[in-house]
C-alpha cells in the first residue's frame, strides 16, 4: 500500500474540508456533514477525525479570528494540504475506476 | 446589543474541560461548543441546548483530546545504559582521582554506619528482652505499690513474699496460672570439693509457662518432685561432662540454713542454655518447697524477696484482675494489716497491680532485680543512640562539606553536561548516586569493622551480640533504611547545588565558590559543638570516676580480705581468730553480719528511725579503722554489751536530733527489746557512694548470726596470709565453701557502670574528633587548593610564612572558637543533670571546659596548620607560573 488509508468518515470530512475552501473549522464541518449526509454528527468525532488527518499530513490547520458567538475564542480552520488533494484524487479514480468496470451498471430502484 | 439574559453553556462542563482536556486543543474545543451551543439555542431552545452541551462536552472526554502535546524538545531518556556506565567511570574516576578525599569520606561513613549498626543491633537486643516466651504478652508479674494516707505512692516494688501467687491464683479466675521464682545459693558437693553455685528456685509451673526448652526430660513433671533439680547443658556438662544426666544424683546443700545436710538430687530435665535476651537465666532450677506453715501466716503477705509470674487467659482485662487480687488481698489479709500498722507503725496503703513481663527489662520504678538478670537502664540505650548518630552525623557533614567545597573542580564537568542536553534531575540523579556507591563502599566496610569491634562493644555493654542476629528482617530493613537515609542525607543537599550550577558561568570560569558560604560555616560549627560536647561529657565522666574511687570513704579498705562464711556462730569465731592471729601477719579478725541488713527502731519515745543494722564485734571497728567520735567501743570488759549497749554513727544522731547521745535508749518495740547507746562512730561509707550515708547502728546481739569475717593483714604478706587464711578455713569449716576478695578490689567493682560509661564515651568522643578532624583537613586542603594564587601574590609582596600560615588557620579556627558558644552552654546543662544522680560528686568546674576547649584548639590547630604550612611553604613561582 503506498497509499495512505483513508476511513470513510475522514474521506468525508476530507471533502467536506476541501468544499468549504478555507472556512473549513469545527462546528462549520459538523453542520455541513450533517446537511449532506443526513446523520448525526457530534463535535468530537469531527475533531477527533481532524486530528489523524492532520496527524496523517493530509490537512493543515491555523487559528483564525475570534468570534463573539464563540466566547472570544479563536477557530481552528483547516485547509487541504497537497498530499490531501493528492488522496481525494486516488480514492476518486479508484471508486470511478471501479465503477467503471460494472457491466450491469444498477437500474434505478423503481423497477423493484 | 445583546440582551441581558443571554444563554449561557453550563460552566460545570466548561471547568470540567479546562481541567482535563489537553491546553493546546482547548480553545478550538470550547470555541466550537459554544458556537454550537448558541445555534442550538436557537434552533431548540435553551434548556435542550444545555443538554446538547453536555453531551457533547463529554464527548471530548478522551484520550485523544486529553494527552498532552509533546514537547518540541523531547527530553532525553535518563537511564539509559550508556549514560548510567558513563556515571560510573565518572563516579570511579573521581573517587580515585581525590585519594585523600575519598579515603576521608570513607573512613568517616564506615565509621558512622558501623556505629549506628552496632546501635541497631543493642537497641534490638534490647526491645526484644523475653519477647520469646510462647505465653507472651499475658504472662505479668505481681507489683505492689505503697500508697500514703495522703494518696501519695511512697514506693513500689515488684518483689513479692510466697503468698500472694497462690491465693491470687486461687482467687481470681482471669490468673490461669503462677510462677514464683528466687534466686538463691547452695552448695553442691562433687568429690571432696565443695563449691557455692547460684541456684534458682521456681514452681511446678515454670516449664510450662516459660517458653525454655529441655533437650531432657518432661517439661510438665520436672519440677514436681521435692528433691529434683533441671540443670542447663552447660552445667550437666561442667558437673557431669556429658548432657545426658537424666536421673542421676547432685549433692547439693542450702548455702544459708544452719542445720542444713547435703543430700541428694536427682536430675529431672536438661534445659537448652537460656537465651541471652532473657531476664530469667539460670544454670540450676530447684523446686521451690515452702514449709507448712508459711502460707497461712498472714504476716508474709508483707515479705519481699522474690518474683511472682503469672499467666492470665488471653484477652483478660487487666484492670480487673488487678481490683479482684486486691479484693482478695484486703480479704485476706484484713487481720495481719491491722496487726502490721500497730506493730510496724505502717500507715501506708499497699496495692497490687500487674506488670507486663517484658516491660520489666528496661523499667527504671520496677526493674528486673532479685535472680532476674541484665536489667539495664533505658539511659543506657539513649546515650548509646545519641553517641552513635552524633558520628553519624559528623561523617554525613563531612561528605556535605567536602563534595560542596572541591565542587569547584567539578563545576566545567557540570557545565559540559548541561550544555549537551543533560536536565537538572539528570545531574541529581547522576550525584545521589555517587553518594550512594560511596555510602556503599562504607557499608561494607561498616560490617566488616562491627564484626572486628563486636567483641569490645559487648564486653563494654555486657551484652553476647553477634553479627548472625542481622539475617531478622526487621534488622535487615532497619540497616537498608539505614544505608538509604544516609546516602540521601549525604548526597541529596551536594546533587541540589552542583546541579544548579549555570552552565554559562562554569564554562567562563566566572564560578566563584568563594565568599560567604553559610551552610559550610554552620556544619563546622555544629561538628565541632558535638566535639567539644563530647570532650567535656568525657571529662566530667572520667573525673566524677577518679573521685568515685579515689574518695577517702573514712575507713580503711586496704589490705582487708573479705571472707563468706554462713552462719558463723560466737565459738566458731573465737576459735577462729585464735587461729589466724597464729600467724603475726594478720593484724585484726572482725567477724559481721553478711549482706546488709534495713531496719527501723524507736527512739525519744516513739519516733521511728530507719536504720543499717549491724552485727559486729568489739575488734570491727579497730580493724576498719573508724574512730568513735564520743563514748567508747564495745569492750570485753563490759558483759553488758553484748546484749544491751549499741554503737550510733552520726548521722543517726543527726536523724534522732539527740544533743546528748551517750545513754539514749533505742527500742526495738517489735522484739521488745530496748538496748542503750554507749558510743558515736564517724560517718563512714558503709555502702557505695552512689547513696548517702545514713543512719548506722551497731550490736553485738547473740542473736543475730555473723555471715563473714574480715581479716586486716599486713601490707606485702598477701600470698603467705591468704594461704594461712586460706588453709585454717579448710581445716574449721570443711563443709563450706571457701572464696575470700579484697574489699578495695570490691569497692572499685561497684563502679562498673561508671567505668563502662567512661570507656564508650571515650571511645566516641575520640571517634567524633577524629572523623571532624579529617573532614575540617579535607576542607583545609581544599581551601588551600583554593587560596594558591593567592598566598603565591602575598609571598611575593612580602608576607612571612607565618602571617600566612596564620591567614590560613585562623578561619577554621575561629569556628571552631564559635562552636564553644553553643556547645558550654549544653554540657553544662547535660552534665548538671547527669550528676544530680550522684550524692557524692564533684562540682562542675571552670577547668574542665578550659581543658575541653584547649584539646579542641589544639586538634583543629594541628589539622588546619599542616596544610597552612604545607602552603605557606610553597615557592610562590609555582603557584604563579601558570596562566
Amino acid at each position: 500500500m503506498n497509499r495512505a488509508y483513508l476511513g470513510e468518515f475522514e474521506e468525508i470530512v476530507l471533502l467536506s474540508t476541501a468544499a468549504l475552501d478555507g472556512h473549513a473549522y469545527g462546528v462549520a464541518l459538523m453542520h455541513e456533514i450533517a446537511e449532506n449526509t443526513g446523520r448525526p454528527v457530534k463535535l468530537n468525532q469531527v475533531h477527533s477525525a481532524l486530528q489523524r488527518l492532520e496527524e496523517k499530513g493530509m490537512v493543515k490547520s491555523s487559528m483564525g479570528e475570534p468570534t463573539a458567538e464563540r466566547g472570544g475564542r479563536r477557530k481552528r480552520l483547516y485547509t487541504l494540504t497537497v498530499y490531501g488533494e493528492r488522496t481525494l484524487t486516488q480514492v476518486r479514480e479508484v471508486r470511478e475506476n471501479l465503477w467503471s468496470r460494472l457491466t450491469k451498471p444498477f437500474k434505478p430502484a423503481i423497477e423493484l | 446589543m445583546k440582551s441581558k439574559h443571554l444563554p449561557q453553556p453550563p460552566a460545570w462542563a466548561d471547568k470540567l474541560l479546562c481541567l482535563v482536556c489537553a491546553p493546546h486543543l482547548l480553545e478550538s474545543i470550547l470555541g466550537d461548543l459554544h458556537e454550537e451551543f448558541e445555534y442550538q439555542v436557537k434552533k431548540e431552545g435553551e434548556r435542550k441546548a444545555r443538554l446538547h452541551y453536555w453531551r457533547e462536552a463529554l464527548g471530548f472526554l478522551k484520550w485523544r483530546y486529553i494527552k498532552r502535546q509533546k514537547q518540541y524538545y523531547s527530553s532525553p531518556f535518563v537511564f539509559s545504559p550508556d549514560m548510567i556506565r558513563n556515571y560510573f567511570t565518572i563516579a570511579l574516576r573521581t573517587l580515585a582521582g581525590n585519594k585523600a578525599y575519598s579515603f576521608i569520606n570513607i573512613v568517616g561513613l564506615s565509621i558512622g554506619l558501623a556505629a549506628a549498626m552496632l546501635i541497631l543491633l543493642y537497641t534490638k537486643d534490647e526491645v526484644s528482652f523475653d519477647q520469646f516466651h510462647a505465653n507472651n504478652p499475658n504472662i505479668y508479674r505481681i507489683t505492689n505499690k505503697y500508697i500514703s494516707p495522703a494518696g501519695k505512692q511512697v514506693g513500689a516494688t515488684g518483689n513479692t513474699g510466697y503468698v500472694p501467687g497462690p491465693k491470687f491464683a486461687a482467687g481470681v479466675p482471669e490468673i490461669k496460672a503462677f510462677v514464683r521464682y528466687h534466686g538463691h545459693r547452695n552448695d553442691i558437693k562433687k568429690g571432696n570439693e565443695i563449691k557455692s553455685e547460684t541456684v534458682f528456685r521456681a514452681d511446678s509451673s515454670f516449664f510450662s509457662v516459660f517458653s525454655f526448652p529441655l533437650l531432657n526430660g518432661d517439661p510438665k513433671t520436672a519440677l514436681k518432685e521435692p528433691r529434683s533439680v533441671v540443670l542447663s547443658e552447660e552445667m550437666a556438662e561442667k558437673h557431669f561432662g556429658s548432657k545426658d544426666v537424666l536421673g542421676r544424683t547432685l549433692l547439693m546443700k542450702d548455702s544459708f540454713e544452719k542445720d542444713a545436710r547435703f543430700e541428694p538430687y536427682t536430675v529431672t530435665g536438661v534445659a537448652k542454655k537460656s537465651p541471652q535476651n532473657s531476664s530469667i537465666k539460670f544454670d540450676i532450677m530447684i523446686p521451690m518447697v515452702i514449709g507448712p506453715g508459711e502460707m497461712h501466716r498472714a504476716t508474709n503477705w508483707f515479705n519481699t524477696f522474690m518474683n511472682t509470674f503469672v499467666l492470665l487467659t488471653p484477652g483478660a482485662s487487666i484492670a480487673q484482675v488487678e481490683r479482684k487480687m486486691n479484693l482478695v488481698y484486703n480479704a485476706d489479709a484484713k487481720e495481719a494489716i491491722k496487726e502490721v500498722a500497730l506493730k510496724y507503725g505502717m500507715k501506708d496503703k499497699k496495692v497490687y497491680s500487674l506488670q507486663p513481663f517484658t516491660d520489666m527489662h528496661l523499667s527504671a520504678e520496677l526493674p528486673s532485680d532479685n535472680g532476674l538478670a541484665g536489667h539495664s537502664n533505658p539511659q543506657f540505650s539513649y546515650i548509646l543512640t545519641g553517641v552513635a548518630l552524633f558520628i553519624l552525623a559528623i561523617a554525613c557533614i563531612n561528605f556535605v562539606n567536602l563534595t560542596v567545597a572541591r565542587s569547584l573542580k567539578r563545576a566545567k564537568e557540570i557545565g559540559i553536561r548541561k550544555v549537551v542536553g543533560s536536565g537538572r534531575m539528570q545531574l541529581v540523579a547522576q550525584f545521589l548516586g555517587e553518594s550512594f556507591l560511596l555510602c556503599m563502599v562504607a557499608f561494607i566496610f561498616a560490617l566488616a569493622l562491627v564484626q572486628l569491634v563486636l567483641p569490645v562493644f559487648n564486653q563494654l555493654a555486657d551484652k553476647a551480640l553477634a553479627l548472625s542476629y542481622l539475617f531478622d528482617s526487621n534488622l535487615v530493613l532497619g540497616y537498608l533504611a539505614l544505608f538509604l537515609i544516609t546516602g540521601l542525607l549525604a548526597g541529596f543537599y551536594p546533587a541540589i547545588v552542583l546541579s544548579g550550577y549555570n552552565p554559562v558561568k562554569t564554562l567562563y570560569h566566572r564560578l566563584q565558590l568563594s565568599g560567604k558560604n553559610y551552610l559550610q560555616t554552620a556544619l563546622v560549627v555544629l561538628q565541632f559543638t558535638i566535639a567539644s560536647f563530647l570532650i567535656i561529657g568525657t571529662l566530667t565522666i572520667n573525673s566524677q570516676f577518679n573521685y568515685l574511687i579515689n574518695k577517702d570513704l573514712g575507713y580503711s579498705d586496704e589490705h582487708l580480705v573479705s571472707v563468706d562464711k554462713s552462719n558463723l556462730t560466737r565459738q566458731q569465731a573465737y576459735l577462729l581468730r585464735h587461729q589466724l592471729q597464729k600467724d603475726p601477719d594478720v593484724l585484726a579478725v572482725a567477724p559481721k553480719n553478711s549482706g546488709r541488713w534495713n531496719t527501723s527502731a524507736k527512739v525519744n519515745r516513739g519516733e521511728e528511725v530507719a536504720f543499717t543494722y549491724e552485727t559486729v564485734d568489739p575488734e570491727y571497728l579497730p580493724a576498719i579503722q573508724v574512730p568513735i567520735v564520743r563514748g567508747r567501743n564495745f569492750s570485753a570488759d563490759y558483759p553488758a554489751d553484748s546484749t544491751g549497749s549499741v554503737l550510733v554513727n552520726e548521722a543517726f544522731v543527726k536523724q534522732a536530733g539527740w544533743k546528748d547521745p551517750i545513754g539514749q535508749i533505742v527500742d526495738f518495740s517489735y522484739e521488745n527489746f530496748k538496748c542503750t547507746v554507749i558510743g558515736v562512730v564517724k560517718d563512714y561509707h558503709y555502702a557505695d557512694l552512689n547513696e548517702k550515708i545514713g543512719p548506722q547502728l551497731f550490736t553485738m546481739r547473740p542473736d543475730n548470726p555473723y555471715g563473714k569475717f574480715f581479716v586486716k593483714i599486713k601490707p606485702g604478706t598477701e600470698t603467705s596470709s591468704l594461704r594461712h587464711i586460706a588453709k585454717t578455713f579448710t581445716q574449721l569449716f570443711p563443709l563450706n565453701p571457701y572464696s575470700y576478695q579484697f574489699m578495695d578490689d570490691e569497692n572499685v567493682k561497684q563502679y562498673e557502670s561508671e567505668a563502662k560509661w567512661r570507656q564508650i564515651m571515650l571511645f566516641g568522643t575520640i571517634l567524633t574528633v577524629f572523623i571532624s578532624c579529617i573532614g575540617l583537613f579535607g576542607l583545609a586542603t581544599l581551601s588551600a587548593e583554593r587560596r594558591n594564587k593567592e598566598v603565591g601574590i602575598r609571598k611575593v609582596m612580602g608576607a612571612s610564612v607565618a602571617s600566612i600560615t596564620r591567614l590560613l588557620t585562623s578561619d577554621f579556627l575561629k569556628l571552631v572558637a564559635i562552636s564553644f558558644v553553643f556547645a558550654f552552654p549544653l554540657a553544662y546543662y547535660a552534665i548538671d543533670k547527669w550528676l544530680q544522680n550522684y550524692p557524692y560528686r564533684i562540682g562542675i568546674d571552670v577547668f574542665i571546659f578550659i581543658q575541653a576547649a584547649l584539646l579542641a584548639v589544639l586538634v583543629a590547630f594541628l589539622t588546619v596548620s599542616f596544610q597552612s604550612v604545607k602552603t605557606a611553604l610553597t615557592n610562590p613561582a609555582k603557584s604563579l607560573r601558570s596562566e
